[in-house]
């Protein structure tokens, strides 16, 4: 019997909702009040960039997935998945996972649930996330449940990912780097280390205004910005950042093609930007279609998401047709 | 009976099913990926197991894909040039997916959808479950013909034919479909034979093969060593066949048109003992007249004619009703019937009619008869007794080779049809020697197409097709075009085997059933690899087989060429020589040197048929008393009778 059977015995109301927010994992950024200090040159400037052969790589991404089982009451529990995997790139040019982990677990306001469902969900379930409702709990509303149990949800996956990141760079090689999908700033080691590196694929926050926001933001294909320091809650680990353009924006959109690195705080990183962004556009190819993020995600990223999801508990994906019977037609 | 195999070391999967809605695995087919380097291929057998239950099945089809959504992207990727997508820092993901058809499932009932189990390669024990050839590789009385190995990923199997099924009476007859050229029909048969011949099971009698040699040297070196690889050797070990020619084979040729050469190229000194004149006379034919006459010539009236002449005349004494007393046992004392009874008309005055039969009717019948040893001469003779099989006292496991490869269209008409209908009759009386006999006829596109008049031979064919199998006569037949071969010759086979096919006989309906891949690996199947279907294997099997270790005709006819025709009297000798090798030819050439050839000839056939202990007088007794051409003496007048008196009275 699954946690979620026994909840509903305890008298929860079986549910099978999952919400639009729920799959995959969130590339936004934390929301803070940007700012950026230019480390490269006095002006931000746009640098051309060359494709050029990537040294040794792993590459780190992960998933998560949730949705709601039951209800006591009005409060939704969560039955949540997250998983990260290292996806490691041999000599043949293909991808093998060097490390991988995974947690599937329940979410859910224990403290504001009836004692009946809260001991059912703790004493069959070993691995519960508690939600906070904070004061005046008793009257919480679904939605802002929701809203927590995203957030926990994505804390557990960013956990697991930064672990993995951990134990890869501990037994990285010595020419080897690691890219990681998101922010290098949510970890210290992670943030410090030569060769590691952050791909951010979405542009919640602006660093700059005005003509650098314009220049930052209307940078050609295969052209890379100055090198700065990202400020503001981007900051948790200091991080150099800077602009790259995989595929032309002009026809599209801006952020088209725009991707932001994100690698450690030293004068080395200034140096070798160029470099390292010539290897990285050239992972462009092979396209990360049918993604529809395919023109900032990278294949290698794209392969580890894959290959995550095809790992993943099916029961957790949403319908793809009406639940409905089918005729017999 | 043949040792079971070792019980199989425990192996690790090489894939697992998959199945979709789209492609959802059934009872007989399922669809399984495997890492991108595996060694499995086309024809492989594979074996499923999951929850008890144990599925072999037969790689029919293979894709493979990537994740690409469609080739645009790959081009926009590269950005148009080929070259930068190759230099690709990851390489996509790729599948290799297999389709496979069921062959055997276990337990067999309920009869279920392929389970979603891992895959696993099959091994010698596999290929003996997914085949069924456990039934008839493990009894008792084992009928298990090996037929050459299957071979996949470096696993090296026999696959087993059930004689039951390949010689009867359950089902019988093998066709063979190949393009010309690469010497696999030939030699898969060749093979087969000698694996008959080692594993024809003792509980089913004696066996021996018939084959007719139709086109150049194909089997005229049947007994010849050939040259095999320590590969082919290594094979031969396997599938427990002896790697050494047929130690029993007897050919048979007809002579040609002067009646003492053999009309084979297996004529070269070392060998031609071995072979025997194939000759027939009247008696031999007569009885195969519609095979030599066209359907225009035999109406009712020729017909009546004929057996009248078959039931009344020939082989009896005979009154032709004009004071002449016969005994018609060649063409030459039919002749002389003929000559009689149309003189004895005319000077008679009697009219048109003989014995009811009308003097067209007679002369038609004559010209005919008379054209069939001018056409066949060598084989058919006018005169002299028959050189023939041995019917009556085959031997087991020898091999008779029937070469007519230089014989008249017509004349191989007839080695046919007389060759099989003996066979048959033979067969029928349990009185041949043997209890079953392989009928090998390479070119039945020739001798049984699918279209074109109805011939003798054909109806032979059929006739063996659809009801040999109770006889213990059994046709192998070849050829190359399938397609184009009367249906029910090639329907009633219960055992088919490709070798490579061209892809135009591959398009048409008969090749429906197979899937592209196995279409493209027949077209492509190289030298020595066959696709065999058999009652028993519910989809054709890939197999490989050894050369023959005979030698190849081309290769026969490099190392004992042809020999130059000899003139007549050498020619006799020869063959008297053959007979004891204590002549010398002189004393033939002595003997025959004032003697026409038709004399000589009758007395060989005799010498021949007979086969005496002193082969030397019995030919000089056959050739008969030489008559001395005297110079003709003075004839003296008789005087007349003095008379008594001038008185008349």
């Amino acid at each position: 019997m699954t946690w979620w059977d026994a909840l509903v015995r305890a008298g929860a109301v079986p549910a099978a909702f999952v919400p639009p927010a729920s799959m995959g994992r969130p590339d936004a950024d934390d929301g803070a009040v940007p700012g950026a200090d230019l480390i490269e040159g006095d002006a931000l400037h746009v640098h051309p960039v060359a494709p050029a052969a990537s040294p040794p790589a792993s590459f780190l991404d992960g998933i998560e997935q949730w949705k709601v089982v039951g209800y006591d009451g009005v409060l939704p529990v969560v039955r949540a998945y997250v998983a990260g995997a290292v996806r490691r790139r041999g000599p043949d040019r293909r991808l093998r996972t060097a490390f991988e982990a995974a947690r599937d677990f329940a979410v859910a306001p224990l403290a504001a649930m009836a004692p009946e469902r809260r001991r059912a969900l703790v004493e069959h379930c070993p691995d519960v996330v508690e939600i906070e409702l904070g004061e005046g709990g008793e009257g919480a509303q679904p939605g802002r449940v929701l809203e927590l149990a995203r957030r926990a949800v994505d804390s557990a996956r960013g956990a697991l990912e930064r672990e993995l990141a951990e134990r890869c760079l501990a037994g990285m090689g010595e020419h080897e780097w690691l890219v990681v999908d998101g922010l290098l700033s949510v970890s210290g080691k992670l943030a410090g280390h030569p060769r590691a590196l952050g791909v951010i694929k979405s542009h919640g926050a602006q660093f700059f205004t005005g003509a650098d926001l314009e220049r930052a933001l209307t940078v050609p294909a295969a052209h890379r910005t100055s090198v700065f320091r990202a400020r503001g809650g981007h900051a948790r680990n200091a991080v150099y950042s800077w602009y790259l353009r995989l595929w032309p924006w002009e026809g599209n959109d801006l952020l088209y093609g725009l991707v932001r690195i994100e690698a450690r705080a030293d004068a080395a990183t200034v140096a070798a930007a160029t470099v390292t962004s010539g290897w990285l556009l050239a992972e462009r190819a092979p396209l990360s279609t049918p993604d529809a993020r395919w023109d900032r995600l990278l294949y290698p990223m794209h392969d580890v998401e894959t290959y995550l999801r095809s790992r993943a508990p099916r029961d957790l994906l949403a319908h793809s047709a009406s639940r409905l019977p089918r005729t017999g037609t | 009976m043949i040792a079971r195999p070792d019980p199989p070391l425990p192996i690790v999967p090489i894939g697992r099913v998959v199945a979709t809605e789209l492609k959802p695995a059934t009872p007989h087919q399922f669809h399984f990926w495997t890492a991108n380097e595996t060694s499995i291929g086309i024809g492989a057998i594979v074996r499923v197991g999951e929850g008890g239950r144990v599925v072999y099945g037969v790689v029919t089809d293979g894709f493979a894909y990537s994740d690409l959504a469609t080739p645009l992207h790959d081009v926009i990727g590269a950005q148009g040039d080929p070259a930068r997508a190759a230099a690709s820092p990851t390489v996509r993901q790729e599948i290799r997916y297999w389709t496979a058809a069921v062959l055997r499932q276990i337990p067999e009932e309920p009869l279920q959808p392929v389970p979603l189990g891992q895959v696993f390669v099959a091994n010698d024990l596999d290929v003996a479950q997914a085949l069924r050839m456990d039934a008839y590789l493990h009894s008792a009385t084992p009928t298990a013909i090996p037929i050459g190995l299957y071979s996949s990923g470096g696993l090296e199997a026999p696959v087993y034919l059930d004689a039951d099924f390949l010689l009867g009476p359950e089902a019988a007859h093998l066709n063979i479909s190949g393009v010309s050229g690469l010497a696999t029909k030939t030699s898969a048969v060749e093979f087969l034979l000698a694996a008959i011949f080692r594993h024809f099971p003792p509980h089913r009698g004696k066996v021996a093969a018939v084959c007719f040699n139709v086109k150049g040297p194909d089997l005229c070196f049947l007994d010849q060593p050939g040259e095999l690889s320590d590969e082919d050797r290594r094979r031969y070990e396997l599938l427990d066949v002896p790697a050494a020619p047929f130690e029993r084979v007897r050919y048979f040729a007809p002579l040609k048109a002067d009646g003492v050469n053999l009309n084979t190229l297996r004529t070269h000194p070392d060998l031609v003992e071995a072979v025997a004149p194939l000759t027939w006379g009247l008696q031999e034919v007569v009885d195969f007249a519609e095979v030599l006459l066209n359907r225009d010539d035999i109406d009712a009236k020729a017909d009546a004619f004929i057996d009248f002449l078959r039931d009344r005349v020939l082989g009896r004494s005979f009154d032709d009703g004009f004071g002449n007393e016969h005994r018609v046992q060649t063409f030459a004392d039919l002749d002389r019937l003929f000559r009689s009874i149309f003189d004895g008309l005319e000077l008679s005055g009697r009219g048109d009619m003989w014995r009811t039969h009308h003097i067209a009717t007679m002369r038609k019948v004559r010209n005919r008869l008379s054209n069939i040893s001018t056409r066949c001469k060598g084989l058919v003779t006018d005169d002299g007794p028959a050189s023939d099989l041995p019917w009556g006292t085959f031997e087991d496991r020898a091999v008779y080779v029937i070469d007519v490869a230089n014989v008249d269209p017509l004349g191989q008409d007839l080695v046919f049809a007389r060759s099989v209908s003996k066979l048959r009759e033979h067969l029928e009386r349990r009185d041949l020697g043997v209890d079953a006999v392989v009928v090998f006829v390479d070119e039945l596109n020739k001798y049984a197409p699918g279209d074109g008049p109805e011939t003798y031979v054909k109806k032979m064919l059929l006739d063996i097709s659809e009801r040999g199998r109770y006889l213990g006569l059994v046709l192998f037949g070849a050829e190359q075009f399938r397609s184009q071969v009367h249906r029910r010759v090639v329907g009633n086979a219960g055992t088919q085997v490709f070798g490579r096919m061209d892809m135009d006989e591959l398009a048409t309906p008969g090749y429906q059933v197979l899937s592209p891949a196995t279409k493209i690996k027949l077209a492509t199947l190289p030298v020595g690899e066959l696709m065999v279907r058999h009652p028993h294997f519910t989809q054709p099997i890939f197999v490989r087989f050894p050369k023959p270790p005979v030698l190849r005709g081309r290769d026969g006819m490099e190392r004992f060429p042809a020999a130059v025709d000899l003139a007549f009297d050498d020619a006799v000798a020869r063959q008297l020589v053959q007979l004891d090798r204590g002549i010398r030819p002189n004393q033939v050439k002595d003997l025959i040197a004032d003697r026409t050839e038709e004399d000589v000839r009758r007395a060989l056939a005799a010498v021949r048929q007979k086969r005496p202990e002193d082969v030397l007088a019995y030919f000089r007794k056959a050739l008969g008393g030489r008559v001395a051409p005297d110079a003709p003496r003075e004839r003296r007048a008789v005087p007349p009778l003095n008379p008594i008196s001038d008185e008349p009275y």
